[in-house]
């Protein structure tokens, strides 16, 4: 060969080792930088303090500059294909490539001049997404230290419904619907979930929140419909208490008060007033003489009922403007604190002779309900007398026919499809009908199913 | 091998007869100097030349001078739908002999030359047609079960026109396959009309001032024997050929969505050839990817069985083997497809 042109495919071979080796090389730096920053911006955002020994990832290049350099030797093409393409571009017309087998000395001679040949290597996008990635492993190298803290313990904006359960617990433990350490420990829960709240994991917050919420409203509920008992008793021994005292005024006889003074005994006492929410206790003395209480002790004893109805009232307030309770429950409250009519009943007692627990109880259950005035007792359901069942049915009789369509007015023109019934198909004429023996009508005719696998195989295309 | 190597002073004579030949050609009939360049590479490959244009632009006359030129024996056989086989290649007649006795003898047809003309080869009926198999490939006429070497060298130099289809009848592919090249006569510029019309009066042609000698024709493909082809470049031509095929491992997209069948082993033997005769006129002992390239068009263009969707999309034999021929690489470096190399 040529010596020239032996130092050119030298040189050309060098030439393409190199491009190989820097192409690998790039595309391995750039993967491993976004790699490396990705890992950066892990360690620094999980808290990992001094990060300065990060940086050493840069010597990471070296390593894959020379595992890049053997892989491009490995994978450079072989000497003969080498020789070929030197050939081809230098336009020696195969003679270099002759010389695998024979001298070609005396051709050589007449081979244009050696010129090593470029490699042109479109390198604008490799090297754009090695500057990216270079961007990102300083980006995440040099990242402010609070800005990586920012993103490490982003808490969940929870603060109103902490407060609002907080506000909720506290007033419970007021009201004394929850023991005072539960009360406290509820406390501490909320506290701790609001330090440890983190939009990594939100579903876990959300979730503890509701469950100390459900347990809230179960307490409220619960207090509710407790105080919901209470207060109907209330109201009723209310009115009969006062009741007592008009009726004492209009002539009761003893029998009647004290038969009046057993039941309202048995009021208080069946609704276990010293128990429970009850802030406002009725005073013992009065209650252990029910049966022989004199018109100041009853005063005391109605003012006290009084008092225990208001409180009832201020704690369900309280539990409805937490939105513990409904509007509705709030309501059923206020209703069943709504007195009877003490003054019907003193007229009552007044006239009774003597009556039975019975009628004094079912006339306080129905008190006040009775329509204007007070009223009496509704009166109880009848189930005799058949109502009549006369007009209840219409008369049967046929319409007069329906009129000829030519008298018929169009109202407008539908687009859609009619509808057919399935005597109109039958109606249909079949697919020969309308040929002719000649004159052209052949073209018209349909295929019939067993005529369609041949016509598909006339104008089937070749698939390729 | 060193001695299969040609030396310069053993081409150089070769090449300076080659090149007078072309100058006749190119003297004699005018404005076409690459398809006499491309006609003379058939005729020095020893194969088959299909010559494909109108009428009147010289398909006959091109053969004629080659015949003149190279002085060889020329026949010419008007191929019509009537013409028998017997017409071509032969037939057997009863003589009688001095003694009285009749025999059998073979009367050689227009077959027995050096150069064959079949004008409008298409118009011939597929049984004559056929008969030109043998005669083609073999270089022999075997009748009645006697088989007869033609005259050596023997050429066909068929025509045929790309109108007038009615009446024809295309050549088949085995036959279009043992045509080594198919090459397209297009019309020359007005520049050489008007040289014509001003030089040449009714259209005679001048006769050659120069001719070759059989046994320098012979030394030519003697010379062209001994032209190298190097393995990387009879590697390039394997797959070239095996790239025509649809599924193959280095077919393109085009390939695969219109040619029906690729090029048969001939094609790479023509191309092989062809190559050789390419490098020989350019005066260089061995073959490059160059000369590939070069004759690669007018080998495959006949060769392609495209599929109905190609002729949908008007797409052409010439145009596929054009981007075969600008995407396959020709050494297989398989560089990386942002890398290429140029000088």
């Amino acid at each position: 060969m040529k010596t020239s042109h032996a130092h050119a495919l030298q040189l050309f071979a060098r030439q393409l080792r190199w491009l190989l080796t820097l192409r690998l090389a790039v595309q391995w730096t750039t993967v491993w930088f976004f790699c490396w920053g990705v890992i950066v911006l892990a360690l620094r955002i999980w808290g990992t303090s001094g990060t300065f020994w990060l940086a050493f990832g840069l010597l990471g290049i070296l390593p894959l500059t020379a595992v890049a350099a053997l892989r491009a030797r490995q994978s450079q093409p072989k000497f003969d294909r080498l020789r070929a393409d030197y050939d081809r571009l230098n336009a020696c017309g195969g003679v270099l490539m002759a010389e695998e087998t024979a001298d070609m000395d005396a051709w050589t001679a007449q081979l244009p001049a050696a010129s090593v040949p470029k490699f042109h290597w479109r390198s604008g996008r490799p090297i754009f997404l090695l500057l990216v990635a270079t961007g990102f492993v300083a980006v995440a190298l040099l990242l402010p230290e609070r800005l990586t803290r920012l993103a490490a313990h982003r808490s969940l904006e929870i603060g109103p419904v902490v407060e609002q359960l907080q506000a909720e617990v506290k007033t419970l433990a007021q009201e004394k619907l929850v023991p005072d350490k539960q009360a406290d420990e509820l406390q501490k829960q909320l506290a701790q979930l609001q330090k440890d709240s983190s939009s990594y994991d939100p579903a876990k917050t959300w979730e503890a929140l509701d469950h100390i919420k459900q347990a809230d409203s179960d307490v409220a509920k619960q207090a509710a419909e407790e105080a919901l008992r209470k207060m109907e008793s209330l109201a009723q021994a209310e009115t009969l208490a006062q009741a007592m005292q008009s009726a004492a005024d209009k002539g009761m006889n003893a029998e009647t008060a004290s038969q009046a003074a057993q039941d309202l005994a048995t009021l208080l006492n069946a609704a276990k007033l010293e128990t429970g929410i009850m802030d406002n206790k009725i005073p013992p003395e009065l209650l252990a003489g029910l049966s022989g209480l004199n018109p100041e002790q009853m005063k005391k004893l109605a003012a006290a009922l009084a008092a225990n109805k208001n409180s009832l009232s201020a704690l369900a307030g309280k539990l409805a403007n937490l939105k513990l309770i409904d509007a509705a429950t709030l309501a059923k409250l206020a209703a069943a604190g709504q007195g009877g009519n003490p003054a019907a009943l003193a007229d009552y007692l007044a006239q009774c002779k003597g009556g039975g627990d019975d009628e004094i109880f079912s006339w306080l259950a129905k008190a006040g309900k009775g329509g204007p005035g007070g009223g009496g007792p509704e009166g109880n359901m009848m189930w005799d007398n058949d109502t009549s069942e006369k007009d209840l049915k219409f008369k049967e009789h046929a319409l007069p026919p329906s009129a000829h369509l030519s008298d018929a007015q169009m109202v407008g023109v539908s687009k859609a499809a009619p509808e057919l019934a399935a005597n109109d198909l039958q109606e249909q004429h079949g697919a020969l009908d309308n040929t002719a023996a000649s004159g052209g009508s052949a073209h018209a005719q349909v295929i019939l199913p067993e005529q369609r696998q041949a016509v598909q195989a006339f104008f089937k295309r070749d698939g390729k | 091998m060193s001695d299969q190597i040609l030396k310069p002073e053993e081409l150089a004579p070769a090449a300076e007869l080659a090149r007078k030949t072309l100058e006749q050609l190119d003297r004699i009939l005018l404005g076409r100097k690459e398809l006499h360049r491309l006609v003379l590479i058939g005729i020095l490959s020893r194969g088959h030349v299909l010559l494909e244009g109108l009428p009147g632009l010289g398909k006959t006359a091109l053969v004629k001078t080659i015949g003149q030129i190279l002085k060889l024996d020329f026949k010419r056989v008007q191929f019509t739908p009537d013409l028998m086989p017997g017409d071509v290649l032969g037939s057997h007649i009863l003589q009688e002999t001095s003694s009285g006795k009749r025999e059998l003898v073979f009367q050689p047809g227009p077959v027995f030359t050096n150069i064959l003309l079949a004008d409008e080869i298409n118009r011939a009926s597929p049984k004559t047609q056929s008969a030109m198999l043998e005669t083609m490939q073999e270089n022999s006429v075997t009748l009645l079960g006697t088989t007869r070497p033609l005259p050596q060298p023997f050429f066909v130099l068929a025509s045929q026109n790309p109108i007038e289809l009615e009446g024809t009848y295309p050549l088949p592919e085995a036959q279009l396959d043992r045509f080594l090249f198919r090459l397209l006569f297009e019309q020359v510029d007005a520049e050489v009309l008007d040289q014509i019309i001003s030089e040449r009066r009714r259209g005679e042609l001048p006769a050659p001032t120069w001719q070759m000698e059989p046994a320098q024709l012979q030394s030519l493909f003697a010379i062209i024997g001994k032209i190298y082809l190097p393995r990387p470049v009879s590697r390039y031509i394997a797959r070239l050929v095996s790239a025509t095929h649809p599924g193959g491992a280095e077919a393109t997209g085009p390939v695969n969505q219109y040619v029906s069948y690729g090029a048969s082993p001939r094609a790479a033997i023509a191309i092989a050839e062809a190559a050789r005769a390419h490098a020989f006129l350019a005066g260089r002992p061995s073959v490059g990817f160059e000369d590939v390239k070069a004759v690669t068009p007018p080998v495959l263009n006949h060769r392609l069985i495209l599929n109905y969707q190609a002729r949908f999309d008007r797409m052409t034999p010439s145009k596929l083997i054009g981007e075969l021929l600008g995407q396959l690489d020709e050494t297989g470096l398989n560089l990386p497809k942002d890398v290429a190399a140029a000088v």
